[in-house]
């Protein structure tokens, strides 16, 4: 079997090769936003050992970043309601475009290319219609916006290419905001979540709703397993108190299964849930509470509570070469020895950096 | 030496904040002087407004609309109070459905009115209705909005009765389940809700910042729409301009909760005591002046001082409670 550098080099003689890489920026394994000690704020590379490998400055807060498939690039999103994201080439740090909504829209801070890289797709709120849209970008041609579609739901926050590359699923939260209320939620007594699968073209070919008890249950956050399973991550937005499952799995044209910790381990969630991540192969699925300071961990094939790990703070989260990966609003970036949440770390860096919300695997 | 032991004495307790907080007590003070009272006077006004529209609609208009405005006060007394009673059975929504950005209840109203519904006349079968009918907010619409008051509908008051006898029944069971026990739950602490009289006071004290969130962000901030777009059109209350009444009203009843969770801390009440004046000198009952460039500049100003006093809180009252602000727990994405 041929090495990485002469199956690259054999490209290169096709023709075939784009002619830069992920290599060309250091290798990262993961993007992550974060702030800086001095309030400014920056996305970075962060290796598999849990260094900083470059640092863009961002000009404020940042959600979720989307990494190009194949070049160096990523697309960093203000958080919402911003209604710019900024293409940084992750080699210099240049800005190589900045996206802005069209007029009525803002991005709601989570993007996914498409297979080639070529597009790139946002969750948008049509906010004067109170409707979600799925904005679409050439990333070939300067971030073009070359299109849209309907998000099939309100407040779509967190969408993914399929693995079948055929097919987004969106994370329609279903809660409607308007910018000129900020962030306040316009519409909890009325709101309807679902989970949307839709073909490139934006045609629907599946909805997930949740029985009417949980229409309280904001669908947020996803991560795919290799099958096409998709783990899907809530927000409560009833009574603490009364919280339901927090976290769900579901595949095409299967009912959805909900997964939900003991009681005692459940309330520490507080309602809320940041950031998952989903391992098919590992049977493993990964829930983060910054308001409880928690990672939950399930065994998704019989739904068992495997584990808490306890981190203050903690939100961004990735599986990587099946290694579970945690980064905090405290600077830890850590990787956990043990995936059934025997707390022991395999590798543990604290930074002067807030991490963000979402930790982003690359390749 | 001595002096010495104790300065470095006081340095290792530092950290730990100032003064130990009796938690208990704090919960029991903001139960009794706060929740139990408004609540109270809510189940009290609701039902003498229940009585009035029996008696006087549509003969005495103005003493259905004192009876109104007197409970809808009550009931500004109590809205930050967003947990247990209050939720059960979306009864607080049920009470109080605004914003309504798709314009609900006009159209729910219309349609009730022109089928004769029976739920008009079925108190019962009312409670099944969209909430986007229920409570104080569409019986505004019935007293004030010209659609519903010239040439009104035939069976208006019979919907009023009902939507009264509704805003009583609500306003009575939240009343009847915090005196039967979620008040004493709370101030134990000691149960599967609370666990710990920590978690009361956390839910108390995210009761406070998320009122004042919704005052400055929601109050203010629909009507004051950008500044190319105002929407005065979108005050809370216009119709019975209440909308300036609304905001004050709140920032008390606010006032009232931080004072006793932080044992009256200067600072967080002279933030309120600002935030209170602006608004009282406004003069612009339902921010129609958001429109005009000066009138906008106040309603911001207003807006800036409540965001302000929120800060204050956040600054002075969380850590005195334990109470963390992570810098993604208090994302909320």
């Amino acid at each position: 079997m041929p090495d990485r550098r002469s199956f690259i080099t054999g490209l290169f003689a096709l023709g075939l090769c784009p002619s830069v890489t992920w290599a060309d920026a250091g290798s990262p394994a993961f993007l992550s936003a974060a702030r800086k000690p001095d309030g400014s704020y920056a996305l970075f590379g962060i290796s598999e050992q849990g260094r900083t490998i470059f640092e863009i400055a961002l000009p404020g807060r940042g959600h979720a970043a989307a990494a190009h498939p194949r070049r160096p690039e990523a697309v960093a999103f203000a958080r919402r309601p911003g209604n710019f994201a900024m293409a940084l080439d992750c080699r210099n740090g240049e800005t190589k475009a900045v996206l802005h909504c069209p007029k009525g829209r803002h991005f709601q801070g989570h993007g996914a290319f498409s297979e080639d890289g070529s597009l790139l797709y946002t969750a948008e709120n049509d906010y004067d219609h109170a409707r979600g849209v799925i904005g679409i970008w050439n990333a070939d041609q300067g971030y073009k916006r070359v299109g849209e579609f309907a998000s099939h739901g309100v407040g779509p926050h967190d969408l993914k290419l399929m693995p079948d590359k055929k097919h987004l699923v969106i994370a329609n939260g279903g809660i409607e905001t308007h910018p000129d209320s900020g962030r306040e939620k316009l519409n909890i007594p009325t709101m309807k979540p679902n989970l949307a699968y839709v073909t490139l073209d934006g045609a629907l070919v599946e909805m997930v709703e949740l029985p009417q008890a949980m229409h309280k249950s904001s669908i947020r956050h996803l991560s795919l397993g290799a099958d096409g399973t998709v783990a899907f991550a809530m927000q409560w937005q009833g009574d603490i108190n009364n919280a339901p499952a927090m976290l769900g799995l579901h595949k095409r044209g299967e009912e959805a299964r909900l997964l939900e910790a003991p009681d005692n381990e459940q309330r520490v969630l507080q309602g809320y849930v940041g950031s998952v991540a989903l391992d098919m192969e590992q049977k493993l699925l990964a829930a983060s509470s910054p308001r409880g300071g928690v990672v939950h961990q399930f065994d998704t094939d019989t739904g068992e509570f495997l584990g808490a790990i306890h981190e203050e703070d903690v939100c961004g989260l990735a599986i990587r070469d099946h290694k579970l990966v945690r980064t905090s609003g405290m600077g830890i970036v850590c990787l956990s020895e043990d995936m059934a949440g025997t707390q022991m770390d395999k590798m543990r860096v604290t930074h002067r950096y807030q991490w963000d919300n979402h930790l982003i695997p690359i390749g | 030496m001595w002096k010495y032991c104790l300065i470095l004495y006081s340095l290792l307790l530092a950290p730990a904040y100032a003064q130990e907080v009796d938690m208990p007590k704090l919960v029991t003070n903001v139960v009794n002087e706060h929740i139990l009272p408004g609540y109270e006077r809510l189940a009290t006004r609701s039902a003498a407004l229940s009585k009035a529209v029996e008696t006087s609609c549509p003969d005495n208009l103005d003493a259905v609309k004192l009876a109104y405005n007197e409970a809808f006060d009550a009931w500004m007394g109590v809205s930050h109070l967003r947990f247990g009673p209050s939720e059960d059975n979306n009864r607080a929504f049920a009470l109080a459905f605004w914003p309504d950005t798709r314009g609900f209840t006009p159209k729910t109203l219309a349609s009730l009115l022109t089928d004769n519904d029976p739920a008009i006349h079925d108190a019962e079968k009312f409670t099944t209705v969209s909430i986007a009918a229920r409570g104080f907010y569409p019986m505004e619409f019935l007293l004030y909005d010209t659609q519903f008051t010239e040439e009104p509908a035939p069976q208006r008051c019979d919907l009023m009765a009902v939507m009264a006898k509704d805003i009583a029944n609500n306003s009575a069971a939240i009343l009847r389940d915090w005196q039967a026990g979620y008040g004493e739950m709370m101030i134990k602490a000691d149960n599967d809700i609370y666990r710990a009289p920590e978690e009361a006071v956390r839910q108390l004290y995210t009761a406070l910042t998320t009122g004042l969130q919704f005052t400055a962000q929601t109050r203010l901030g629909r009507p004051m729409g950008s500044f190319e777009k105002p929407r005065p059109n979108r005050a809370e209350a216009r119709r019975s301009e209440r909308s300036q009444r609304h905001v004050l009203l709140s920032l008390q009843a606010n006032r009232q909760l931080a004072s006793l969770l932080s044992e009256n801390d200067e600072d967080i009440d002279r933030g309120f005591e600002r935030a209170i004046r602006i608004v009282e000198d406004l003069d612009d009952p339902a921010f129609a002046g958001v429109g005009s460039i000066q009138g906008r500049i106040r309603v911001e100003a207003l807006q800036g001082a409540i965001t302000l006093t929120n800060d204050l809180v956040a600054e002075y009252l969380g850590p005195k409670l334990g109470i963390s602000a992570g810098f993604n727990a208090l994302d909320g994405d």
